[in-house]
């Protein structure tokens, strides 16, 4: 499933790839090959350009040398006039000046064509009959001409009337120059220049003939087709159009292909002359340069392409690599949303089964009972089936709330003020039951907890230790031994703090590791074959482990299948302010008496921290009446025997028994018990025993269990002890005559000690006076004359002495309405009692408040 | 007469006076005191010259001293008329007032039976 899906992705992303690939190299192709068209082009434009303008300003120079000529033949004609010579001195003085002007050869031409040198050398134009036939019509004209020993010349004829040797008058003065004047002048036969030169007359035939060949051939087709012209027979149009620009003079420019180079040719007129200047510029030079060109832009292009897609490769790969991670988390996800919504339907499932039990059972229970509805033992044995049961759904349905509590982060602690004991005996209470019906053993362990009283959410660590032991009796098959066990330590987070272990021990059915691993799960349980009656939501130990959390504690466990689990918490408890009693006992000798090693050692631990000059112990029956055998022989009797009531070979009341049957009545025996000993209170009673302590052993239970026996507490029956107020000092605010003494009587009876104050002020009065700490309570009525109640607490509290705010205010009025109550509490009583006296009410108010 | 004999005349809860002083010579002695209380006469002056004030205070007083005694009938006529007067309800107060005076001349018609009976 998981491939099938990956595949078209991955198939439509290779595919993606290479048609971008495929792309990127055909536009940067296409670009390389249509910058290189472009860029020749333009070289041939600029070529083309270079050209006309070289050839113009050719042109250019070329007039002006011929005019410079020209200027030198007519100011000869202008400086030799013909009337003041005669012949000779006339043709002398005409070559004189010739020769100061650089000309070479001299002759006058007649009208007819006839040329008379005047220098040594006879010369005559190639192409005599137009070069006349300017010069006849007044005009200026070069022309090339070849001298007597056949070397070319540049003719320069002007306009002269001079006499000639046969005496008729002279046409034209014509003087040359050697050819080379004009080729040098143009340096047409440098063969290093990018451009070479040819001129040519009208007919295509040279004038001056550059060495280069290459165009050689195509002009003697120029001449021959202007043979042929007539014929018609040319096909090569570049052949008519060149002839055509020759015959009107016009400048012509155009590329050639010859002998397989590329030319630009560029023509134009010169004046003065037939003659047609032709630029000749191989592109060779310039192909070279535009082929470097185009190489470096297709290597730059090539190379930019490729570092594109290279960038474009990685990018590709690293999303992919990135959705791939993506999805295979997505997956992920979507697995364990699966798993969780599959898990909440098999909670669902098992949540809805586990609720019809009860449910049933509540059902059926109260059918039955209607049915029997005269049936008192019945009915009885049905309501208490049905309260069982309510009880159970009830601790579904709180389960089930606590954790969508938890899932939608609405679990909150509160911090209050709780006794580790009483917190410990209430779950001890609460476990029992369950632990005598499946006839476990339970041992509670109390090691060095000298801090009791702590700040914690005290409903919240009671669920979490309750949690634990009901699961510790659920997976503990019958006969199995379950321990609870706590020690303190410091806390690393300082003086204000103690760090509590506690663990919670059994040898049940254990836990595999595989369920370990998972056990903190919501909605899970161990829900195999072999505990599928076991109840409960199985959400448990989510609760508990994130009740841990918040609470900043930790918790581990141990467990190994078949051998039983153990599990560790540890927590930072904050020290409640409350300052610990002062717990001492005299310096006695006490024997504790019980199977269980470990709480002997802790017990008689605690005991000595108290005071107890020796504390001993023994685990069984026996032992202990031959220990305390040999103390009455040595006259060191034991002061108070401590007896567990389960001891392995007699049973404490039987121990009891025999040692009041051997020692008499004298030494107070307590019996140790977890258990409720309402049971057997009365059998213990009777052999002798003369309280309880119950387990688990902290050092306040022990305490307070034995300053009983001390010199101060008399052993008394309980009820009494309840309703003496020996010695209390109480002070009465009451208007009232009458009801003064009714409360005189009463409270006069149990041992307190009353003085009348007949209105508020007079209270004041009185406890200012009196000294400090000696009154134990103030009874306060409200409506009084003079200062009412609420004013003279108000004054009392505002005093300046040491008992001001601790002494016990308790109102005492005909009101019961709340908010009377309240103001009362505002005003700064501790506590609002309703008339009509009620003792015991009030002596449970002011024992409260007193001690 | 018995003592319990009187508290029926006189409206009251024998049992649950007992309950509170344990023993009859108490209940005895604290009715006979009840005959010199005050508190009635200074409601009733009290009302009279419109101190509302003094008023409830003192009827709140033997509001308190039926609730000792068990006296019934003049608990719950006092009642009536320390509420009126707290809520300030002078007329109502006013109004519950022949109920009071017949409950509370009851009881001191009977207790001097009981101790004329006694005395005999």
């Amino acid at each position: 499933m998981f491939g099938s899906k990956k595949d078209p992705t991955i198939r439509f992303l290779i595919r993606s790839f290479i048609i971008l690939l495929i792309i990127s190299i055909i536009i940067f192709s296409f670009l390389g090959i249509y910058m290189n068209r472009k860029s020749e082009k333009a070289v041939y434009e600029i070529g083309e350009i270079y050209m006309s303008g070289m050839n113009q300003q050719m042109s250019k120079n070329f007039e002006n040398v011929i005019e410079l000529r020209f200027n030198q033949v007519s100011s000869i004609v202008s400086v030799v006039s013909p009337e003041n010579f005669d012949k000779e001195e006339l043709y002398k003085e005409l070559l004189y000046r010739a020769q100061v002007r650089g000309f070479d050869y001299l002759a006058l031409c007649s009208a007819d064509g006839k040329f008379e040198s005047l220098c040594s050398q006879s010369f005559i134009p190639l192409n005599p009959a137009p070069f006349v036939e300017a010069l006849i019509q007044g005009e200026k004209r070069a022309a090339v001409g070849v001298d007597s020993n056949g070397n070319k010349v540049v003719l320069f004829g002007v306009d002269a009337a001079y006499t000639m040797k046969n005496g008729s008058k002279s046409t034209g003065l014509i003087a040359a120059v050697p050819l080379d004047y004009i080729s040098n002048f143009l340096s047409i036969e440098d063969k290093n220049q990018l451009m070479y030169y040819h001129i040519v007359r009208p007919d295509g035939s040279f004038v001056i003939q550059n060495p280069n060949t290459d165009l050689w051939e195509f002009f003697e087709k120029l001449q021959k087709r202007s043979v042929i012209t007539e014929n018609k027979a040319s096909q090569e149009s570049f052949l008519n159009e060149f002839g055509i620009a020759l015959e009107h003079r016009n400048e012509y420019n155009t590329i050639l292909d010859i002998n397989g180079k590329t030319c630009q040719i560029n023509g134009i007129a010169l004046p003065y002359s037939e003659w047609y200047l032709v630029a000749v510029m191989a592109y060779g030079v310039l192909d070279d340069a535009v082929t470097v060109l185009s190489t470096r832009r297709v290597v730059i292009t090539l190379s930019s392409c490729a570092l594109i897609l290279v960038i474009l490769t990685y990018i590709f790969i690293r999303y992919f690599s990135m959705t791939h991670f993506q999805i295979r988390e997505l997956e992920q996800t979507r697995q364990k949303a699966l798993e969780a919504s599959k898990a909440k339907s098999e909670f669902l499932a098992n949540m809805s089964h586990d609720i019809r039990t009860p449910m049933n059972a509540i059902v059926g229970m109260s059918a039955i009972a209607s049915t029997h509805i005269d049936d008192r033992d019945q009915i009885q044995n049905c309501l208490k089936k049905i309260s069982l049961s309510s009880k159970h759904l009830l601790g579904l349905i709180n389960d089930v709330l606590d954790m969508s509590k938890i899932e939608s982060g609405k679990l909150t602690l509160t911090s209050e003020q709780i006794s580790l004991k009483e917190i410990v005996e209430g779950i001890v209470s609460i476990i029992q039951p369950q632990i005598k019906l499946k006839k476990q053993t339970f041992d509670v362990h109390i090691n060095n907890i000298f801090t009791e009283n702590i700040w914690c959410d005290g409903v919240r660590l009671n669920q979490v230790l309750l949690n634990l032991l009901s699961n510790a009796t659920k997976y503990t098959p019958e006969n199995g031994a379950i321990q609870l066990s706590l020690h303190e330590e410091e806390s690393a987070k300082g003086d204000g703090y103690i760090r509590v272990h506690i663990r919670v021990k059994d040898n049940g059915i254990g836990m595999s590791k595989d369920f370990l691993s998972k056990i903190y799960d919501s909605y899970s349980r161990a829900d195999e074959s072999r505990i599928h009656k076991t109840e409960g939501a199985g959400l448990g130990m989510a609760i508990t482990k994130y009740i841990v959390d918040a609470m900043n504690g930790s918790i581990s466990i141990s467990s190994e299948q078949g051998k039983g689990t153990e599990f560790h918490l540890i927590f930072d408890f904050e020290k409640s302010d409350t300052s610990e009693e002062n717990m001492e006992l005299p310096a006695w000798n006490v024997l504790v008496v019980d199977d269980d090693e470990l709480l002997c050692k802790m017990a008689a631990d605690t005991l000595k921290s108290m005071g107890i000059q020796n504390a001993e112990w023994t685990l069984s029956g026996d032992k202990a009446i031959k220990l305390i055998l040999e103390r009455h022989k040595n006259d060191e009797d034991y002061q108070l025997i401590l007896l567990d009531w389960k001891l392995p070979d007699i049973n404490g009341i039987q121990v009891a028994k025999e040692i009041r049957r051997m020692f008499g009545a004298n030494v107070p025996i307590l019996l140790i018990s977890a258990y409720d000993w309402s049971e057997f209170e009365t059998e213990a009673r009777a052999a002798g025993i003369n309280g309880f302590v119950s387990k688990p052993l902290f050092k306040s239970t022990l305490f307070h269990s034995l300053r009983k026996y001390t010199e101060t507490y008399t052993a008394q029956s309980q009820t009494d002890e309840n309703l003496h107020l020996q010695g209390y000092h109480i002070l009465i605010a009451e208007d009232n005559e009458l009801n003064w003494e009714i409360v005189n009587e009463l409270l006069s009876d149990l041992g307190a000690v009353l003085e009348w104050a007949e209105d508020g002020q007079i209270c004041l009065d009185k406890f200012q006076e009196s000294e400090e700490g000696y009154y134990d309570a103030i009874l306060m009525d409200i409506r009084m004359p003079n200062m009412t109640g609420y004013e003279a607490t108000k004054a009392i509290r505002q005093l300046d002495r040491s008992d001001a705010m601790s002494v016990p205010i308790i109102a005492m009025s005909a009101d019961a309405f709340s908010d009377d109550i309240q103001r009362c509490l505002e005003c700064g009583m501790n506590a609002h009692t309703a008339k009509p006296i009620d003792v015991p009410e009030l002596t449970r108010l002011l024992k409260k408040y007193i001690s | 007469m018995t003592l319990k004999e009187c508290y029926e005349g006189l409206g009251g809860d024998f049992d649950s006076v007992l309950l509170r002083l344990n023993r009859e010579q108490l209940v005895e002695k604290f009715i006979y005191k009840f005959l010199d209380d005050k508190s009635f006469c200074l409601f009733k002056t009290s009302m009279e010259n419109m101190d509302y004030a003094e008023a409830l205070r003192a009827v709140h007083t033997l509001k308190g001293i039926c609730q000792n005694l068990s006296f019934t009938n003049l608990y719950e006529s006092s009642s009536i008329t320390t509420l009126a007067l707290k809520e300030n309800d002078y007329q109502k107060a006013a109004e519950s007032m022949p109920q009071l005076s017949e409950d509370y001349h009851r009881i001191i018609n009977a207790i001097q039976m009981y101790q004329s009976s006694k005395g005999e």
